[in-house]
Parts: C-alpha cells; sequence; structure tokens
C-alpha cells in the first residue's frame, strides 16, 4: 500500500487577515477512507476545497500520486468532489448528470453502458429519465456519488456527505458508503462535523481545530488515547479530573479521592481524562471501600438507552457521567435516581492528558 | 360580503390593468386605421353613418396602401435589425456585468447595482444629448485622436447607424442587466464548480451549466430591450443620419406632419401584431417547456 498516495505538504491559507489553515502536513494512503473532522471554522472544509482545486494555497503543495497538482485547475485534476448540497444540475435529467463528465471522451455507446454499471452499482438503474427536483434526498445523494464515480477518479473528496440526510437514511448510507468504498479501493477524503459519522466510517481521521490538526490517527487511539483536552473532550463522552502529586499518591480536589495511576507523571499536576464506560457501577451495601480509583456519590440524573443507562452522579460539586451496560435480563437492573453508589475503575483506564 | 367580493375579484387587477391601458387604445387604433381619411378634425370620417340609414364606412384601404409601399416595410424591417442588433450587444455586455455584480460580495453588489440604476435618475434626453457633444467633430473623442496622432481630420462619429446603436445600448443596457441580474442572483455557484471538477473548463461551463439555467432572464431582458427599441424614435432621430428610416420615425412623420391618422393607425397597429403575437405565442410554448423541465 502507498503510504504517500496523497501527500499534504506545509499548507497555510489566509482570506484577509483571518488565517484559515496553518501548516497543514497530512500523507494520505492508497484506497484508505480518510476523515477530517473539526467544528464550523476549523479549515475542515478550506482544506477539502483546496484539494479540490477551488482555492489556491498561499504556501504548501499537494501531490497526489507522485504528481504535483497545486496548482493544476479543478477540470485538470483526477480527482472528484461531491458537494454537500449535491450540486446536481437542475436542468438535465438523472441520465445526463450523470454522464456530464465524461460526455466528452466517449462515443454514445460507451456512455450509455458506464451509466448503465454505475447505476446499477448504486441501484438508481431505475430513475434514470427523472429531473433531479423528483428525486429524494438520498436518492440525490446517490446521483451525486455516481456522477463523481462514473470519472473512475484516483480520488474522492465529500463535502459533509450525509448531513443532508435524514437521521434513519444517514446510518443505512453510512454503511453502504463503506462497503462501496472497500469495493472499489478509491481513495475517499471527507469532511464532517459529526463526530460519530468520522469515527463510523474513517480508517484514520485528523481532528482540526482553528486551521491546525489536533492529532491524526484511528478512531480507537483518538477515542482512547486522546492526547490533548480538546479532543478527549471533542469525541465521546469525557470526564475530566484535575489530579496533582501529593506525597507519594495522585490526588483530586473536586473529587476528594485518591488515584492510583500505572505510570508516573512528568508534571505535578494534570488533567486525566475518565471515559464513563470505564467506570464501574455498584450499589454501595454489597460492596467494600476501595482506598485508590473509586468513590461513592449520589444519582441525579438517569437516561435509559437500551443496551446502556446513562447516569449522572454527583460526588462534591461534581458530577462524573457513567455509562453502565444493561446486562440484567430482570427488570431491577437499574439504579433509581437518589441512590448512593459505588463507583471505581481500573489504574489502565485513566488517561492522562499530558498537554 | 364586500370583503369577499374583493378577494375574488383582486386577481383581476392586472387584467383590468391591460384592458384599460393595452386593449381599449389598440382597439381605438384599430378603429381609425379602417376609417377613411378627410381633411379636418379628427382627420378621419365615423365608421358608422347614420344620415341615410345605418351604414357602415370602412376601408382596408391603408393597410393595402402600407403593404404596397416598401417605404414603410422596410422602414420597420430596419427598425427589427437594430433592435435585434442593440439586443445583442446589450446582451454581450450584460450578461458577464449582470453575473459578476450577482456574484460578488453583498457590499460589492450593492455599489455596482446603485451604479447600474444612477443613470436612470437624470434625464433621458439630457444623456442622449450628452453623446451628441461627445462624438461631435469637435467632441471629446476626436479631441483626444487628433491629439495622439491617430488622426489628422476628425472622424464622423455622430449620425450614423453606429451611433444610432451605441446610444440604444448605453440606454437600455440596466433593462438588460437587472433582469439577468434578478436570475443569476439565485444562481447556485456550486453547479459551477462541479462542472469544473468533472472536468468542463471555463468556456463548456458556460455553455453547458450557466447559460441554460438563466435562459429565463436572457428571454425576459431581451425582450424588455427588443420590444421597446423597435418603436425607438428619439435616439435615432439626435444620433443617426437620414441614410436609414427607422418605423418610429415614420410614425411621427405620418401622425404629426402628413396627419394621416388612419395610415398611421394602420402601420402602428401591423406592427404591434407583427411584434406581440409571436412573442404571445412563444411565452406559451416556452412556460409550457419550462415547467415540464422545471427550470
Amino acid at each position: 500500500m502507498d503510504k504517500n498516495f496523497l501527500v499534504i505538504e506545509n499548507i497555510s491559507k489566509s482570506f484577509g487577515e483571518n488565517k484559515v489553515l496553518e501548516n497543514i502536513n497530512l500523507n494520505i494512503s492508497k484506497s484508505e477512507f480518510f476523515g477530517l473532522l473539526g467544528s464550523s471554522g476549523s479549515g475542515k472544509t478550506t482544506l477539502l476545497r483546496i484539494l479540490g482545486g477551488f482555492e489556491k494555497p498561499d504556501t504548501g503543495r499537494v501531490i497526489l500520486d507522485g504528481v504535483d497538482i497545486t496548482n493544476l485547475e479543478p477540470f485538470n485534476r483526477p480527482l472528484n468532489y461531491m458537494f454537500q448540497s449535491y450540486a446536481l444540475f437542475p436542468h438535465l435529467n438523472v441520465f445526463n448528470n450523470l454522464a456530464f463528465g465524461i460526455k466528452e471522451n466517449f462515443t454514445s455507446k460507451e456512455i450509455e453502458i458506464k451509466v448503465k454499471d454505475i447505476s446499477e452499482l448504486l441501484s438508481i438503474e431505475n430513475l434514470l429519465n427523472r429531473r433531479i427536483k423528483q428525486l429524494s434526498g438520498g436518492e440525490q445523494q446517490r446521483v451525486a456519488l455516481g456522477r463523481c464515480l462514473i470519472k473512475k477518479p484516483k480520488l474522492l473528496l465529500l463535502d459533509e456527505p450525509l448531513a443532508a440526510l435524514d437521521k434513519k437514511l444517514r446510518s443505512k448510507t453510512q454503511l453502504e458508503l463503506t462497503a462501496l468504498q472497500k469495493k472499489l479501493k478509491i481513495t475517499f477524503v471527507f469532511v464532517t462535523h459529526d463526530q460519530e459519522e468520522a469515527m463510523s466510517l474513517s480508517d484514520r481521521m485528523a481532528i482540526m481545530k482553528n486551521g491546525l490538526i489536533l492529532e491524526c490517527s484511528s478512531p480507537e487511539e483518538i477515542y482512547e488515547n486522546p492526547k490533548s483536552l480538546y479532543t478527549a473532550k471533542f469525541i465521546g463522552i469525557a470526564n475530566i479530573i484535575e489530579i496533582y502529586k501529593k506525597d507519594e499518591n495522585y490526588y483530586s480536589d473536586d473529587l476528594d479521592i485518591n488515584f492510583y495511576l500505572s505510570k508516573d507523571l512528568k508534571k505535578t499536576k494534570t488533567n486525566i481524562l475518565l471515559r464513563p464506560e470505564k467506570i464501574k457501577i455498584q450499589s454501595i451495601n454489597n460492596s467494600k471501600i476501595y482506598p485508590f480509583n473509586s468513590f461513592n456519590g449520589e444519582i441525579i440524573e438517569k437516561s435509559y438507552l437500551g443496551s446502556f443507562t446513562r447516569y449522572e452522579i454527583k460526588i462534591n460539586n461534581k458530577i462524573i457521567s457513567v455509562l453502565d451496560q444493561n446486562f440484567n435480563s430482570n427488570s431491577n437492573y437499574n439504579f433509581p435516581i437518589g441512590e448512593r453508589v459505588l463507583c471505581s475503575w481500573e489504574k489502565e483506564s485513566i488517561k492522562i492528558l499530558e498537554d | 360580503m364586500k370583503n369577499k367580493f374583493f378577494e375574488k375579484y383582486f386577481v383581476f387587477t392586472p387584467y383590468f390593468w391591460l384592458v384599460l391601458f393595452f386593449f381599449i387604445p389598440l382597439a381605438i387604433i384599430f378603429k381609425i386605421s379602417i376609417s377613411v381619411s378627410e381633411w379636418g378634425m379628427p382627420p378621419y370620417q365615423d365608421i358608422f353613418l347614420f344620415d341615410n340609414g345605418f351604414k357602415i364606412n370602412t376601408t382596408f384601404e391603408n393597410y393595402v396602401y402600407i403593404f404596397s409601399d416598401y417605404y414603410y416595410i422596410g422602414s420597420f424591417i430596419n427598425s427589427l435589425i437594430l433592435a435585434l442588433i442593440s439586443t445583442f450587444f446589450c446582451l454581450l455586455i450584460g450578461f458577464p456585468l449582470a453575473f459578476y455584480i450577482a456574484t460578488s460580495n453583498i457590499k460589492l453588489r450593492n455599489i455596482l447595482l446603485v451604479l447600474v440604476v444612477i443613470p436612470f435618475w437624470s434625464s433621458f434626453l439630457l444623456r442622449v444629448y450628452a453623446w451628441k457633444i461627445i462624438l461631435q467633430n469637435n467632441g471629446i473623442i476626436n479631441v483626444i485622436l487628433i491629439n495622439l496622432g491617430i488622426t489628422s481630420e476628425p472622424l464622423q462619429l455622430l449620425y450614423n447607424q453606429y451611433a444610432v446603436i451605441m446610444g440604444i445600448v448605453y440606454t437600455y443596457l440596466p433593462l438588460m442587466i437587472l433582469p439577468l441580474y434578478g436570475y443569476l442572483n439565485k444562481f447556485d455557484l456550486n453547479l459551477i464548480e462541479a462542472s469544473k471538477d468533472l472536468g468542463l473548463n471555463r468556456f463548456k461551463t458556460f455553455f453547458k451549466v450557466i447559460l441554460p439555467l438563466s435562459i429565463p432572464g436572457v428571454i425576459a431582458g431581451s425582450l424588455l430591450v427588443f420590444i421597446p427599441v423597435v418603436g425607438e424614435f428619439i435616439i435615432p432621430e439626435m444620433l443617426g443620419g437620414s441614410d436609414r428610416l427607422y418605423y418610429g420615425k415614420i410614425l411621427w412623420e405620418e401622425f404629426f406632419v402628413n396627419r394621416n391618422w388612419p395610415g398611421a393607425s394602420a402601420l402602428a397597429f401591423t406592427g404591434i401584431i407583427i411584434l406581440v403575437l409571436p412573442i404571445i405565442i412563444f411565452q406559451i410554448i416556452y412556460s409550457r417547456w419550462s415547467e415540464k423541465n422545471e427550470i
């Protein structure tokens, strides 16, 4: 596998006084499904538009498959861009939208075959004579995807590919998109503000904030071992606790408990991350009290989520979130609001946020 | 009761307007056009005579007269050609301008729109007269050309059909830009990027995406320029020469110089029918087509 299929090198971009991207470096492998995750204003869409050729970077280069494409016009790049709004041509029907990008290079017979193939791949073969306005959101998304894929691009850029779909359709399309990408082996780079979408689609993803890449890794790695406070909070639910060294151990003022860590801290004071599903919750009467890594608190809120129950547990003035798997099949597995419970965790579950 | 009446007939207001200011005057023109002319005031006879019993006193001689003399038909054809050329140039200049205005940022857009409309705030006659001063033999253009040594004698810029076309394009350009802007303003710029992304260069993108999607604006703007230019009287009179006669000028002369009201009416009525009928038919066909294609 070519690890340097798409190389983004020192890309910076400003709009007037506003610095949108600062020294972005990324290497994306061939056939990788790569996500750019960030909130609005993080620069993720600008980066995607630079890859598409719609914006010129102030500095830096974009190299695709060994070719420097930084200064190529969009119509000369061997890649395609799927717009968030899909940007389908309203004056053309589905067939002509699909055939739009290949009309010049192929005979009408070849075009017909190609359109037939791609429409069968995306199961839109019965829509070819429809106008764009007669299509549902999901159908439009497929046409937009087909219009790009018919050109067999080396790289497909997707701007919020699922944002315009309703929730139920979104999860279905998510699975289809991943299957399609694995089947075609085309490199996909997509932009999203939705962390769940980023986690479920990406092989690897980059977290962006204020024009910088904070972290770039697999979704598992970013969730389990985030490097910064921002990513820890941005992905999933995070309990952030400040601890400092006291005698031989670590101590939290907020929780008034001792922490036992698997390794020593470099600094005397730091933030740690405790994911809610790593915390075990037990009733107080049938359990011992541990000297470390546990506390007892009062359940002040609870939401039943089917396979899980989410509790908000108050200790001193701090609220800790806990996700408890609904393991038992009898109906009394839940703790009621107001009950005091014992929460505990393994020392390996404590993630130290160094910066 | 009264409110309901109002609601029910409110939609007919535009039709009322149309009847009052288009169909009734048109009917009057038609009536005069089939009257027999005579010396007097008004310079035509009544079409219904009652002196010796009821008698309808009409004639189609006026129509025969204008169709038999190339003087009239020729002037109308001259005007159609003039309107066609002027509309073409208005479109050529107006489209890129409208597109630029529609795609620029809101601050610049408002300034540019005001600049387009500003000429309307001054008198139309004054503006055409200003062109006369600019183009005359000792006008600013000739002075510059002579001083630069490009020409030794002043060029005859005024009193020819080029001056007329220029004056018309200048005057009618806002009427082209504004409806075009109205359509292009709603244009989804992503479509242009999508077209480029799919491999079409700027030129092809214009003809495959931008132009087809702005046809309604092009038609609206072209009609707003074409129809009044056919009857334009003042600009050819002020900037044009005597080598070419235009429809508006002939109408004026027939009405006010020759006092041939029936003949002039026949000319006017024919002109309206020739212009309006194809446009109505075209509009019906076009609205059906665009409904089908959902543009």
